[in-house]
């Protein structure tokens, strides 16, 4: 038994690592698990914001993430992006992590094509500029100074998309989408933003409930567990939807590894 | 070979290069962490000029005659006198605008924005009062909890008094509520980087259908034989 | 002296003074300067961020210069700049062209290389938390079974077959899964979080105070 133990203990770490990459291939092999995630609270406030601001309301969505977190934060992006859409509201999108920038780009325009929006009159896409801090504080002084252009070279003064809208505080409702600083951070404490909602990943979503419970957030989507539930309230089954089958496997052997340690721990320890 | 095709190709090539690392470090591994550096410095680069330099500095300056811009153009430059050894003191210049700038904006906001308005959710009623009279439920032990978590969680950091007498078991509270915290954090974490799994096996396994020519599987067989050889050449090598 | 260390002590003190002041004082003039000099800023970290991307490109020539093991791959790194800028400029920065969206050479380039290597450099680390876990995970102590717990719950309660297994073999208990996951994550989780957030946001006070009246320097660089 303790000689069991001990060879576990010691296990080549590349056979770990082959178990996760098995974990991992397995859902792809089986087809999807089909077990549904529940919506938590603080993903349906976000939704109920959404569904709350009448047609043709300006809406902002600061994607601030770049490609090391896609799989997270893309669905949820397309998905709120999806929904101010299906809302009718006028959407201004920008990012201040620069090599974001081609997937905001992508996230807006694929969206926007399904849904039939016109450039400049539903959405615009006002792009990256450097000095995070420097762009969220200029956007609660006058969003035509710090974006005199947008992504595309247009003069953004006279857009009919941004009607109305001088600063953040005309904007009712934004959501920055975040995977590190700059990010919701940021816009709690330099933005002017009435109403903000976050999403962010996994990693620094713990942090994030600080804000969430001062009501500095009305709402917050976490990780690719919030993407699968937003997913859900739309009804639409996404990227994030089919990644939680991959987290259902991986999550549980990882709590079996968890286990499993333990267990030759302690029985190579009760031994000696 | 059409675009989609090639890059099919190529990302399926550069994830399994990347993922190559898990065996053992390699010159794959390598050239692609490498190339992975140029190409991101070369996208910053693109966007800093095309979406800054050209709309937001070069045209407003010099095309339209936004002399304002003269004083940060200025600043820019005395920052750029760091490539001058001889020079590059006058850079402090610079950064001491932004520097002090930066500190300026940052304490009120800091201080209204971020301690007020935690503080204040901290500090709520600890009981219910309704139509009979004072109740302590649930959601009011989870409110103490709150107050005493963060309290404790301030007391352990606080190094300017020891650690003993009264203050002792508060800060050793203080730990068990970092601890569970560092808990949910890691559970979280966990979530995170299966999610970056996911990204590239999903990738990786459509790459590897009939429609792209079954580029992972290929490409994944080529890599496994140069492995393969490889130890075996060393094997020689070493008998 | 006077110009090389007064000068830039002198330029911290007015612009913190100024800015810190300038949030009580909701003038419209006060709000203008606010705008002018936010405006500014952010042209001079364009500039500045020339300054990262260069000392950047400046390590990896110096290794090319001197020929140190593995300069090869430094010269990887400026192929994939000289590459991508190359393609940038060819597609004027952008992802897309025309009304049919399809991808520029820079989009390609975005798209099938960067997106690909970054989030496989990134996704290591599942494996490597994997392997970690597997080792360090123990339940040693109070603290130490502590975090496991809180760890081994959260996981749970996060994914549906983790959920699943709760119904089946805790589904006698009233909370389900994702109920204990999301008290943890909203009281005791959130009050340490708290407690860490409020501990740095006195220490980013500190530090601008210390900044602004000149006992903190570092950015002056070397010999300041």
């Amino acid at each position: 038994m303790r000689k069991l133990a001990e060879k576990i203990l010691s296990m080549d770490r590349r056979a770990i690592y082959l178990l996760m990459a098995s974990a991992a291939l397995l859902p792809f092999l089986t087809g999807p698990l089909g077990l549904p995630s529940r919506v938590s609270p603080e993903v349906k406030a976000v939704y109920d914001r959404i569904e709350s601001l009448p047609e043709g309301s300006p809406f902002l969505i600061s994607m601030d993430f770049d490609p090391a977190s896609k799989p997270e934060l893309y669905p949820m992006a397309e998905a709120l992006v999806r929904h101010a859409f299906r809302k009718n509201l006028r959407v201004i999108g920008m990012n201040l992590w620069v090599t974001g920038s081609g997937m905001a780009e992508k996230i807006l325009s694929d969206v926007a094509e399904e849904y039939g929006k016109k450039y400049g009159r539903d959405y615009v896409y006002l792009g990256w500029a450097p000095g995070a801090t420097n762009v969220i504080l200029g956007l609660g002084q006058d969003i035509y100074k710090t974006y005199p252009r947008d992504y595309y070279g247009n003069e953004t003064s006279g857009m009919p998309v941004l009607e109305g809208v001088r600063t953040l505080k005309d904007i009712p409702f934004m959501v920055d989408l975040a995977a590190g600083d700059p990010g919701i951070e940021t816009w709690v404490v330099y933005g002017k933003a009435k109403s903000m909602a976050g999403g962010c990943t996994a990693v620094i979503a713990p942090g994030m409930y600080a804000f969430l419970n001062s009501g500095q957030l009305v709402g917050l989507i976490g990780g690719m567990r919030g993407a699968a539930e937003y997913e859900a309230l739309l009804k639409e089954m996404g990227k994030a939807t089919v990644g939680m089958d991959i987290q259902s496997t991986t999550h549980v052997l990882i709590l079996g590894l968890i286990l499993l340690s333990n267990f030759a721990f302690f029985a190579t320890r009760r031994r000696r | 070979m059409s675009p989609e095709l090639l890059g099919a190709w190529v990302a399926a090539g550069l994830t399994l290069a990347i993922f190559s690392f898990l065996y053992k470090d390699n010159p794959f591994f390598k050239f692609g962490e490498h190339l992975y550096i140029g190409i991101s410095v070369g996208y910053s680069i693109t966007l800093l000029v095309f979406n800054f330099m050209i709309p937001k500095w070069w045209t407003p300056l010099f095309r339209e005659g936004r002399m304002s811009l003269l004083v940060p153009t200025v600043l820019g430059l005395l920052i750029w006198t760091r490539f001058f050894p001889r020079f590059s003191w006058l850079s402090r210049w610079a950064f001491a605008f932004v520097v002090g700038f930066g500190a300026g904006i940052a304490i009120p906001r800091t201080i209204s924005n971020f301690i007020f308005r935690q503080v204040e959710s901290t500090a709520v009623p600890l009981v219910s009062r309704g139509q009979q009279g004072v109740s302590f439920g649930w959601g009011d032990f989870s409110n103490f909890l709150i107050a005493f978590g963060v309290l404790s969680v301030l007391t352990y950091f606080f190094f300017s008094v020891e650690h003993k007498g009264p203050i002792r078991p508060l800060a050793r509270a203080g730990v068990l509520f970092l601890m569970v915290s560092f808990g949910a954090s890691f559970g979280y974490t966990v979530m995170a980087r299966v999610s970056l799994l996911f990204g590239r096996m999903y990738d990786l396994v459509e790459y590897s259908s009939r429609g792209y020519g079954y580029a992972t599987l290929v490409l994944l067989g080529l890599m496994v034989a140069v492995f393969l050889a490889q130890a075996l050449s060393k094997k020689r090598e070493g008998g | 002296m006077f110009l090389r260390q007064y000068v830039p002590m002198a330029i911290a003190f007015v612009m913190g003074v100024v800015f810190a002041v300038q949030y009580y004082v909701p003038h419209p003039a006060s709000e203008e300067l606010l705008t002018t000099v936010n405006d500014w800023l952010i042209v001079v970290s364009g500039f500045s961020m020339v300054l990262g991307l260069a000392s950047l490109m400046g390590s990896h020539w110096a290794k090319v210069r001197r020929g140190v093991p593995g300069w090869g791959y430094s010269l990887v790194v400026f192929l994939g700049i000289l590459g991508t800028l190359a393609v940038g400029i060819a597609s004027k920065g952008k992802m897309f062209a025309g009304e049919e969206l399809t991808l520029t050479a820079l989009g390609w380039v975005y798209d099938n290389m960067l997106v690909p290597l970054q989030g496989t450099v990134f996704s290591l680390l599942a494996f490597f938390m994997a392997s970690a876990t597997f080792r360090t995970f123990r339940a040693r102590n109070l603290e130490a079974g502590l975090l496991l717990t809180a760890a081994f719950l959260v996981m749970l309660g996060h994914v549906p077959l983790g959920e699943y297994i709760w119904d089946k073999v805790l589904g006698f208990l009233p909370p389900k899964a994702d109920q204990v996951m999301g008290w943890i994550m909203n009281v005791p989780n959130m009050a340490a979080k708290r407690g860490i957030l409020l501990g740095v946001g006195l220490g980013m006070i500190a530090t601008s105070l210390k900044i602004i009246f000149g006992i903190e320097r570092a950015y002056m660089g070397e010999g300041g």
